[in-house]
């Protein structure tokens, strides 16, 4: 009797389970009532929509906290980091000489990516600011008025415009062009009113010799203070990153070479512990030849 | 009654007779011994020598014979050669343990059970995920391994905590160890020697003196004034007297056979060894109990129930979006990082733990009241208890022959039993009360123990039998220092009490100095004392005893004797001086002196009455809806007599037999519906069928057992269980062991209990009171009800530890909390609120309500888990979310911009990833406010985790008709909750490892709508489930 209880058979366990999908006794499904179910189902959608709107409402109050113009914190962006271009997966720039298609997709990148630095869009859009200082546009009393944006022009990056280029950057030739960017900040005066350029280098002492020669645009790496601050992109529109363009004459082919390019600037710290992108950026070079 | 004596016995000695003849009989009749099948099959060989051995006819054998039988000498003993051979073949005499579950093991299943098992399986998937990440990036982050170690730990400590608290719960095989007396007298080869008791061989011959215990069974061979204890193993009070005749068919019964490990009291016995070891009676009674499973506590099973239900979630969810986040096209690896996330978010791991610690503080509690409880789990089963087998002596009485009535002058006058006497109300002005209050005090050997002049009466120790206790502190309490009225009555001769007597007699010189006569006294059973007598004395003055005299005595006689009271009766005689001088010498031997047509004086009536407690424990118990049921070795009559005065047969309840008295029928024309109350022999039970024990279980509200064996006890107790009771039962012999061990809860005496009952019981009663056991009851049905609470409040937080990943696979938003911190807010903040529910008072009277059914009224029943997941969890949630979505947003990523950014977020090579600004953020700097999400999703589940403990504490009444500030220790874990919660964000915010950081201080604020939401969301269930009891929102909505 006591033991019976706990065993039982698989046809009374798949009976079990029939009578509880539905029981015609009590007409009760999964083991409620029709009546029941509804209940349950009205109950729940009722619930739940208020739920749902509870929710949208406080979202909608804390979204009211946060403007369209500026982020409320920018506690976090304190240095902005660096990145490159060409854009790749591993943050290496490998290319093989000889082989068209393992360099043709960064090519590819780069023509988007400085497309809009071409000088008849940037003349067409944008002004021509005084070197060597901010170009600080007050709302004077207009709120959040649109903002204009200083000329980068592709002619400055020299012979890493790929302007009636038939080396493609560099990239045919086993001497690439590699751009550096410094991340958007929105209100970030960078270089404390000082002039502030890029340098890279060689990782190791290894890497400095396999690295060779490299030539930058503009010169010395130099970016000005003009293209500072940023409005953000809703009122800053037209914004065009300045950028620095490395030319590697001379790697030692066929080895990795780990390249670090820093920004030296009065008020951007490139020592961060933890943030390995904060003020610089690192990248793998390797030109393979056969 | 001797006759029934017998049979009766004779059920415990085939008790597993049946078991093995009921094998080849049908199905039904099967289990009638013992539970379940396997166990019969382990414990047949034992068995089989059980009845082997039982057939015992040692006791009819004379002297010769038993030589013969033992090949040994009464004189010499045995040779040590013959012996030493004799120990080879049947092992020492001790009591072999049972085998025991190594240590190691007990450790190990605690490793496994409960939730450790998905623990583990997520620890081991945290290292494989991080195995496949080495061999393909040596660089792999070692978050995995960190994590898979905090899971081991946890997993481990829960199980080194559980461990520790099953490691406290004893071993009943211990006790009977510890009653092996260490030392035996033996005479072999001629000598008397001491030796271990351990080293005794069937044979020898033994010595024990008063005080010593009896080293194995032994037939006594002589015996001078011995008496012997046998309480532990039969539940008689009384000493026992034993010498060597042969007196009784039954070797339990008769007076020539001493029991392994009873006492012997006093005298002094010569016995020739027949038992040793397991074979001995204490040894089959210790198998017996050993041999009960343990079964699993009511709470055990809520909390396995409980368990599955956690597990089943935890996996199913699992696993579906481990199978969804494959066919997302997500690598397996990550799905299998989802998998352990949703694991840990779905385990309450420091929820066992939790129970722990409230079960040990309700035990603590009830410590304090008496009831120690051995077993944590059985704090709860006595709430949940729903029959309670007692046992009569010692629980429900005081264990004290008292003096409960008296008659005289055809009056019958009833004495106080009370536990101290005082209130003494009958008639004392007579002047027959003169002369029997002098006879009580005179015709009486028993003395006080020297040395208690400030103890009080009834608690001082006193040397002679239960009776003549019971009637010196009868009279010492009434008529003041009776060791003074004895000296001032000097005692010149007496004849002490046998058994061909029947009486007890002594003269003395009277304190009157005028008075030259001697006075005789004289007490003992009432017929034989009546026939000594020719007059009776009334009002002081004697008259003749004539046939109505007589009559109105045997009216008395049988009344007091109905009542299951021990009468004695008293005369004297005052012998006439002229006949006996002063100088008289009187010789006991010779009879030199009348001892008939005495002058009888009075009766006078003693009982082991109940304690003053139990009646209104009994009434309460009642008004729990918990059943009473007495079990006791002891007479049918004695029984029903104390069952009705402690309430356990209600005053307006009658049995079968006394409806058929009322109404002057045969027992068999009573409607057997009429009756509410019954009383069943041990005898009557051995020839039931489980079917009509199971009828009587089922049809009475009032039983009473008597005259029962310690296995019946089993059988009644198997029988309760059948009708799916939670049973508790109380007793304090060995022979109530068995029963101790396989009730649901076994309750010990404290005081009077023997350590194998203390041992095989989960719980304790220290100052033996039954009233303690409503205590117990009363906490154990508390803690039920806290540990929902706790349970409920524990589980919510659950789906909002889930849902984030869940949005995480779905959505692809940055993960919103991290499994560390799941880990924190589990084994962290949470842990002494849901400890602090435990303090909760209760909602209602729940001694007025039914104990809980316990197939029906679950833990953690469907009400609650969807209550707890599918509503107040939900809100949770989305207060949750709402913290985490305002610190994002206010970061530069608004909540449209999260959806789908997941693989980017993630990328560590993506350093320049836009916001909603335009503005670029590196890896790092989004990890970090990935970590700060963390924490804001933290203090959002921890904010409304405020609330949810605050709608916790009750599941019915509103919030302030408990009583907000009414438990404090609530305070102390809100307060515990938001400093741990401090800590972590400002104190630690600074190890990287923990992934928590400074948050601001207004984004704790953030979540308080949603918390206010909930509670008052709760306070409407609460209310309409007030307002509509039976109500479809009652159903669904009360957990």
């Amino acid at each position: 009797m006591v033991i019976q209880k706990e065993k039982k058979s698989c046809g009374q366990v798949v009976e079990e389970w029939k009578e509880f999908v539905w029981n015609p006794r009590t007409h009760q499904f999964m083991g409620r009532t029709g009546t029941s179910w509804a209940f349950i189902l009205l109950f729940y959608l009722v619930f739940y929509g208020f739920l749902t709107a509870m929710f949208s409402l406080t979202m909608w109050v804390m979204l009211q906290t946060v403007s369209d113009h500026t982020p409320k914190y920018q506690d976090r962006l304190a240095t902005p980091g660096l990145m490159i271009r060409p854009k790749t997966e591993n943050l290496d720039v490998i290319v093989n000489v000889s082989d068209t298609e393992s360099w043709d997709q960064h090519v590819q990148k780069l023509n988007k990516f400085l497309e809009p630095y071409n000088d008849s869009i940037q003349a067409q859009k944008n002004d021509v600011c005084r070197p060597g200082r901010y170009y600080e546009q007050p709302d004077n009393g207009v709120l959040n008025y649109p903002k204009r944006a200083c000329q980068f022009n592709r002619t400055q990056l020299g012979i890493c415009s790929g302007i009636g280029d038939p080396t493609h950057y560099g990239y045919s030739t086993g001497q690439p062009c590699v751009f550096i960017k410094m991340n958007r900040v929105i209100n970030f005066y960078a270089g404390a009113n000082q002039s502030m350029n890029v340098t890279c280098a060689g990782k190791r002492d290894e890497d400095a010799e396999n690295l060779g020669h490299f030539v930058m645009f503009p010169s010395n790496g130099n970016i000005d203070l003009m293209y500072f601050p940023y409005y953000g992109k809703k009122f800053h529109v037209n914004y065009t990153q300045p950028l620095v363009a490395v030319k590697f004459l001379n790697v030692t082919p066929n080895v990795e070479v780990n390249v670090e390019c820093r920004i030296n600037a009065a008020n951007i710290a490139t020592d961060d512990e933890r943030d390995k992108f904060a003020g610089r950026v690192a990248f793998k070079l390797r030109i393979n030849k056969t | 009654m001797r006759q029934k004596r017998s049979e009766i016995y004779s059920v415990e000695l085939s008790g597993t007779k049946d078991i093995v003849r009921t094998d080849q009989g049908d199905d039904k009749e099967k289990y009638r011994g013992l539970k379940n099948n396997c166990l019969e099959r382990k414990k047949k060989n034992q068995e089989e020598d059980f009845q082997k051995e039982l057939q015992l006819d040692d006791h009819k054998l004379n002297n010769r014979e038993l030589e013969k039988k033992y090949g040994t000498n009464i004189i010499m003993g045995l040779s040590s050669t013959r012996a030493a051979e004799l120990l080879a073949r049947d092992g020492p005499n001790s009591l072999t343990p049972p085998k025991q579950t190594p240590e190691i093991v007990k450790f190990l299943k605690q490793m496994v059970g409960g939730f450790s098992i998905l623990l583990w399986v997520g620890a081991f998937l945290c290292w494989i995920a991080y195995g496949i990440q080495y061999s393909s990036d040596k660089s792999a982050s070692l978050n995995n391994v960190y994590l898979g170690s905090v899971l081991v730990l946890v997993v481990i400590l829960t199980g080194v905590f559980a461990y520790y608290q099953e490691a406290k719960s004893t071993n009943i095989m211990s006790s009977f160890n510890k009653m092996i007396p260490q030392q035996a007298l033996v005479i072999r080869d001629s000598e008397k020697k001491t030796i271990p008791a351990e080293q005794l061989v069937v044979g020898d011959i033994v010595e024990v003196k008063g005080g010593d215990q009896i080293p194995a069974d032994i037939r006594v061979l002589s015996s001078q004034g011995c008496r012997v204890d046998n309480s532990s193993l039969t539940g008689e009070s009384e000493p026992q007297p034993r010498s060597s005749e042969f007196t009784h068919e039954n070797p339990l019964e008769t007076k020539n056979i001493c029991f392994y490990s009873t006492t012997c009291l006093e005298g002094t016995v010569t016995g020739m060894v027949i038992n040793t070891g397991d074979r001995t009676i204490i040894g089959h009674i210790a198998s017996l109990a050993s041999g009960v499973g343990n079964e699993k506590t009511p709470i055990a099973i809520e909390i396995e129930h409980f368990v599955h239900i956690v597990a089943g979630v935890a996996v199913s969810i699992g696993i579906l979006f481990f199978i969804i986040a494959v066919s997302m096209k997500y690598r397996v690896l990550d799905s299998l990082i989802f998998l352990i996330g949703i694991i840990v978010a779905n385990v309450p791991e420091g929820l066992l733990g939790t129970v722990t610690v409230t079960l040990s503080l309700t035990a603590k509690r009830m410590a304090k009241k008496n009831c120690l409880v051995k077993n944590l789990e059985a704090v709860e089963t006595l709430g949940s208890t729903s029959i309670i087998c007692s046992d009569k002596t010692g629980t429900l009485t005081q264990n004290r022959m008292t003096v409960a009535h008296l008659w005289f002058d055809n009056q019958i006058f009833v004495a106080d039993t009370s536990e101290d006497h005082s209130n003494q109300v009958f008639d004392q002005s007579s002047s027959t009360w003169a002369s029997l209050s002098k006879i009580i005090t005179l015709c009486n050997r028993a003395e006080f123990k020297p040395g208690q002049e400030n103890v009080p009466i009834m608690k001082k120790a006193v040397i002679g039998d239960a009776s003549e206790t019971a009637l010196l502190k009868f009279s010492e309490v009434i008529l003041g220092d009776v060791m003074e009225i004895r000296k001032r009555n000097r005692k010149v001769v007496e004849i002490p009490f046998n058994s061909t007597n029947k009486f007890q007699l002594s003269i003395h010189e009277t304190d009157d100095p005028h008075d030259k006569r001697f006075l005789m006294v004289m007490k003992g059973a009432p017929e034989r004392i009546l026939e000594k007598c020719s007059t009776i004395m009334i009002n002081g003055e004697e008259h003749p005893l004539d046939k109505s005299t007589a009559k109105t005595f045997h009216t008395a006689y049988m009344e007091l004797g109905g009542l299951g009271e021990r009468v004695l009766g008293f005369c004297h005689l005052y012998l006439p001086a002229d006949e006996f001088p002063e100088t008289y010498s009187f010789d006991i031997d010779a009879m030199n002196f009348p001892t008939s047509n005495l002058c009888f004086v009075g009766l006078l009536s003693m009982i082991d009455p109940p304690r003053s407690t139990v009646p209104d424990a009994v009434t309460k118990c009642r008004s729990a809806g918990i059943k009473v049921i007495m079990v006791t070795g002891d007479h049918p009559i004695t029984a029903k007599a104390i069952a009705k005065s402690v309430g356990i047969i209600s005053a307006n309840s009658e049995t079968v037999e006394d409806i058929a008295h009322r109404l002057n029928i045969p027992v068999e024309q009573v409607n057997q519906r009429d009756a509410k109350a019954a009383i069943v022999t041990g005898m009557e039970l051995k020839d039931m069928s489980l079917e009509q024990l199971d009828e009587i279980l089922a049809n009475y509200q009032e039983i009473v057992f008597a005259r029962t064996s310690p296995q019946q006890k089993l059988i009644i107790v198997e029988g309760c269980q059948r009708q799916d009771a939670v049973v508790a039962v109380t007793g304090d012999g060995v022979n109530d062991s068995p029963a101790l061990k396989k009730a649901d809860i076994g309750i010990a005496m404290g005081i009077a209990g023997s350590d194998a009952a203390k041992n095989a019981a989960d719980m304790v009663l220290l100052d033996d009171n039954f009233a303690s056991i409503v205590t117990g009851v009363e906490e154990g049905r508390l803690i039920f009800d806290n540990l929902k609470k706790t349970i409920a409040y524990t589980l919510t937080k659950n789906i909002a530890e889930l849902c984030p990943f869940l949005i995480y696979i779905i959505a692809g938003l940055p993960l919103p909390i991290g499994t560390i911190t799941i880990l924190f807010i589990d084994l962290g903040t949470d842990i002494i609120p849901s400890i602090a529910l435990a303090y909760e008072k209760a909602e209602s009277d729940i001694m007025n309500r039914k104990p809980r059914h316990k197939k029906k009224d679950r833990l953690v029943n469907k009400p609650l888990a969807v209550y707890s997941y599918l509503h107040i969890g939900l809100m949770q949630a989305l207060g949750a979310f709402l913290v985490y979505f305002t610190v994002y947003a206010q970061e530069g990523f608004l909540p449209h911009t999260l959806i789908n950014l997941r693989v980017e977020w993630e990328n560590d090579n993506v350093n320049d990833l836009e916001d909603h600004y335009g503005q670029e953020w590196t890896r790092y700097q989004r990890e970090y406010l990935e970590w700060t999400g963390y924490t804001a999703f933290f203090v959002g589940i921890l904010v409304q985790q405020i609330a949810d403990l605050i709608i916790r504490k009750t599941r019915r009444n509103s919030i302030f008709q408990q009583g907000l500030f009414r438990n404090k220790v609530i305070w102390v874990g809100i307060a515990s909750q938001i400093i741990i919660g401090l800590i972590l964000s400002y104190g630690l915010g600074s190890v990287t490892a923990l992934n928590f950081t400074m948050l601001r201080a207004q984004y704790w604020f953030v979540a308080v709508p949603h918390a206010i939401l909930i509670w008052v969301y709760d306070e409407v269930r609460k209310l309409f489930i007030r307002l509509y009891p039976g109500s479809w929102w009652d159903k669904n909505m009360y957990y």
